[in-house]
């Protein structure tokens, strides 16, 4: 079936809401890789034979991760006409119960974590019911009460390997209207409008990266997804597409229909393999309803996506060397300009913007440039996901509007450090980043305020640290991680965080001078203003804020 | 935009004078021409700006701000306005080059380099160099690997591993024979790190991995002249060929032939 009409969309959409609310008992386990990792499959595989062998009036489907990693696995269960009951850390033995007392309609108390009586899936809302009396509701935990689900919207409620549940909770209905009832032009204006900033640590807003492209000369161009997400500790975009791989192709067909361009690639890195079986079945199942390919919705228009899967370098994030990446060079930066807006891939106009950037672009058309901009700060509107890791109680991914603080993160959400430890500080950024101490926690997290004190938002990675971590062991780890990577193009990148590396491993091993000290700091100087690209020029940054904002673990360092 | 044909001359400012230049112009190049010293080692005239070395870092004032930038990747325009010895620049360069006499401590070109900018020790730790095929004396900037594969086609040798292993060398450190043996990699090298010699019978590309390719010899004196394969390469790529009886011969043997011929001299 080809969806060509609205009528086809609104039928296909019933059909989805059919698919999440049987009108039977139905049982999500939350199959991300964070929820396999404890022992999600096997959860899901006793479940489903329990359910073959016994019950087979249960629907059993696999969910995304709903972010709340230390939880997991969560299974949400959700009876006709009650609340959806989040259950967690539901061990493979727990199975038989769930599914029998599901079937009376109640569900294992000491096992639940809270309940949702409706959602705001964004682009559509469900209602689920009441009950459950005795279990807390969404809103009254803490993790999640603090946060504002816009990108995550159908993160761990949804099947993500089934097109329908997407387009029951209102998908595909903004590429609808934006390709059928919209101007190219309209689109790009709406993006602008809504004051959406590259979600990939940059912050270019990404209505202009559009239409430059637009304008770019050529009559051939790509549009490009940068999954190579790299980080240390960050794992947004892997969850983004594990759980709603369809938001994304979503985003990237309206993008592409508003930039005039039928070539889509998504670069991944090789490390994502279920978030890239994912996406393969989530462009069969699209291109099986017409949403790509040939004569889109039938208005004439083409477009299709392919995946270029990277071999695992970091420095393969950066623009020009994922252009070189694909092509099938080497992953080494090159100078700009020429932007890839001009010379992308191939030699043709490129438009290259990180998962995230793209998953907005679904909401800001549904619910209008002015809902988007009422989210978030002036100059940084709507949300950013992060992920909250390292010595923080409440470790998962973390969805709040950009200008929320580093406070309310890191203690009202995340609970402060583990095991009741004091936190110290927050790296924010990955290697790219600095670490902020706990005395700045005010800041709000958004792209100026995060430079002001020499840390960067970088895609959104938010490792915690708390009173027993060493910083300028962090710094060495990141600067070791950074070397690593480094491509070995220009002499600051590849020979300047050796030497950053060789002077931080004499220092920690008690033999530095303050000279070595003073060395660190000119180097590092000398490498954020002359390396070639991003990583060399960003990857001081740990080094640069320990030392500024923890000088005396430094000096304790310090020959006697 | 050329005029008739000519290019437009604009006003740029450098270091707070103000000069005429060419538009479009590769600024490190204008800045040669005007004697203004920018230090370089990766600038090539046969090959695309590449930026590696950094070496020719300059800042850009704009709007009141200044950028750290490589000289040889801006393009002179109307109102461009450079700084190329601010406290700044030199303080980067000055750390730069410790790093490359930490890097190739070999090198009679970086240590002479450094020392005329007022650099003549370096407090890094210097690479151990002692079987280095390319003699201590290499700063990665890849001309010869560009060289190699952008202006000969050849491809012959690369980058090997990435970050501080970088090495250039051939695949798996073995005898390559896609080497036409030009030689144009030692000839565009900054730093003279490469090595290779002529043998009765061969030119041996010291530097890499050994590689072998064995010379031509002149049809007329017997003497070897130059790489086989690349004599091949040439004449395969000229329209008309040269003809059969001097095709072998070498350049003086080949200049000797003709002028007695012209002159009718009879040809011994």
């Amino acid at each position: 079936m080809k969806i060509q009409s609205a009528r086809d969309l609104e039928s296909a959409r019933r059909e989805g809401l059919i698919k999440i609310q049987p009108g039977r008992p139905r049982i999500g386990v939350g199959t991300s890789s964070c929820g396999i990792a404890v022992g999600g499959m096997a959860l899901y595989e006793r479940m489903k034979k329990i359910i073959q062998d016994e019950y087979p009036d249960i629907s059993l489907v696999k969910t995304g991760c709903i972010g709340f990693c230390k939880e997991e696995p969560i299974v949400s269960v959700s009876i006709p006409g009650k609340s959806l009951v989040l259950l967690h850390k539901v061990q493979p033995d727990d199975a038989e119960r769930i599914i029998s007392l599901a079937m009376e309609g109640r569900v294992p108390q000491e096992l639940a974590l809270c309940k949702i009586q409706d959602w705001d899936h964004i682009t559509g809302s469900l209602v689920h019911g009441g009950g459950f009396d005795g279990i807390k509701d969404y809103d009254e935990i803490p993790f999640f009460a603090n946060q504002k689900k816009i990108i995550l919207r159908n993160c761990g409620l949804i099947n993500p390997e089934d097109i329908m549940e997407y387009i029951g909770t209102g998908g595909y209905f903004p590429a609808f209207k934006a390709i059928t009832s919209m101007e190219p032009e309209a689109v790009i204006e709406e993006v602008k409008r809504s004051g959406l900033r590259g979600r990939g640590g940059a912050g270019f807003p990404a209505g202009i990266k559009w239409e430059i492209t637009k304008k770019a000369s050529g009559e051939e161009k790509y549009i490009v997804c940068n999954a190579d997400e790299g980080d240390p500790g960050a794992y947004m975009n892997r969850n983004e597409m594990e759980s709603d791989p369809h938001m994304l192709l979503e985003g990237m067909l309206i993008g592409a229909y508003a930039m005039g361009v039928h070539e889509g690639l998504i670069y991944i890195r090789a490390e994502y393999p279920l978030a890239i079986e994912r996406l393969i079945t989530a462009l069969d199942q699209a291109r099986s309803l017409g949403l790509l390919g040939k004569n889109i919705l039938n208005s004439g228009f083409d477009f299709d996506i392919q995946i270029a899967t990277g071999a695992g370098a970091f420095v393969c994030g950066e623009s020009t060397a994922l252009a070189a990446s694909i092509e099938g060079k080497t992953g080494r930066p090159r100078i700009r300009p020429p932007r890839l807006t001009e010379k992308g891939i191939f030699g043709r106009p490129t438009d290259l913007n990180n998962v995230e950037t793209w998953c907005n672009v679904p909401v800001i058309i549904a619910k209008g440039a002015s809902w988007f901009s009422s989210v978030g700060a002036k100059g940084n509107t709507g949300t950013k996901v992060f992920s909250l890791v390292g010595k923080v109680d409440n470790v998962g991914m973390v969805e709040v509007p950009l200008g929320t603080s580093l406070n309310t993160i890191i203690f009202d959400i995340g609970n402060g450090g583990a095991q009741g430890r004091r936190v110290k500080a927050v790296q924010t950024g990955g290697p790219s980043g600095g670490c902020i101490p706990v005395r700045l926690f005010d800041t709000p997290v958004d792209y100026e305020s995060l430079n002001k004190v020499g840390t960067m938002m970088g895609s959104g990675g938010l490792v915690v640290m708390d009173e027993d971590t060493n910083m300028a062991d962090i710094a060495r780890y990141f600067i070791s991680f950074a070397s690593g990577e480094s491509c070995g193009k220009c002499v600051p990148c590849r020979e300047g965080l050796k030497h950053m590396l060789l002077i931080l491993n004499r220092l920690i091993a008690g033999k530095g001078t303050v000279k070595d000290l003073n060395l660190l700091k000119e180097l590092s100087e000398t490498v954020q203003k002359t390396s070639l690209c991003g990583l060399g020029q960003t990857a001081p940054n740990p080094v640069l804020t320990t030392m500024q904002y923890f000088k005396e673990e430094y000096d304790e360092l310090l020959e006697a | 935009m050329p005029v008739n044909g000519r290019k437009r001359m604009v006003t740029i400012t450098i270091n707070k004078n103000q000069y005429l230049a060419e538009e479009g112009e590769i600024f490190l190049l204008t800045a040669m021409r005007l004697k203004i010293d920018i230090p370089h080692l990766c600038y090539e005239k046969a090959l695309d700006p590449y930026g590696s070395c950094r070496l020719c870092m300059v800042e850009v004032v704009t709007c009141g701000k200044t950028e750290m930038t490589p000289a040889c990747t801006i393009k002179v325009h109307n109102g461009l306005e450079i700084l190329t010895d601010t406290p700044e620049v030199i303080k980067h360069r000055n750390i730069l080059f410790e790093l490359y006499l930490a890097e190739a401590p070999k090198s009679e070109v970086i240590k002479e380099m450094a020392a005329k900018y007022g650099v003549t020790k370096t407090r890094f730790l210097k690479k151990i160099v002692h079987d280095d095929p390319l003699l201590g004396k290499c700063i990665l900037c890849g001309l010869c690997v560009r060289v190699c594969s952008e202006i000969m086609g050849t491809c012959a040798i690369n980058f090997i591993n990435r970050g501080p292993f970088t090495v250039v060398n051939t695949p798996f450190y073995e005898h390559n024979p896609d080497c036409a043996g030009c030689a144009a990699c030692a000839r565009v090298c900054p730093t003279n790190a490469i090595v290779f010699e002529d043998t009765e019978k061969d030119r041996v590309m010291r530097s890499w991995s050994g590689t072998t390719v064995p010379m031509m010899t002149c049809s007329s004196c017997n003497k070897p002249f130059a790489p086989e394969k690349l004599m091949h390469e040439i004449q395969s790529r000229l329209d008309p060929q040269i003809n059969e009886d001097i095709r072998n011969m070498c350049p003086e043997c080949r200049r000797r032939y003709i002028s007695r011929r012209e002159m009718k001299i009879p040809i011994t």
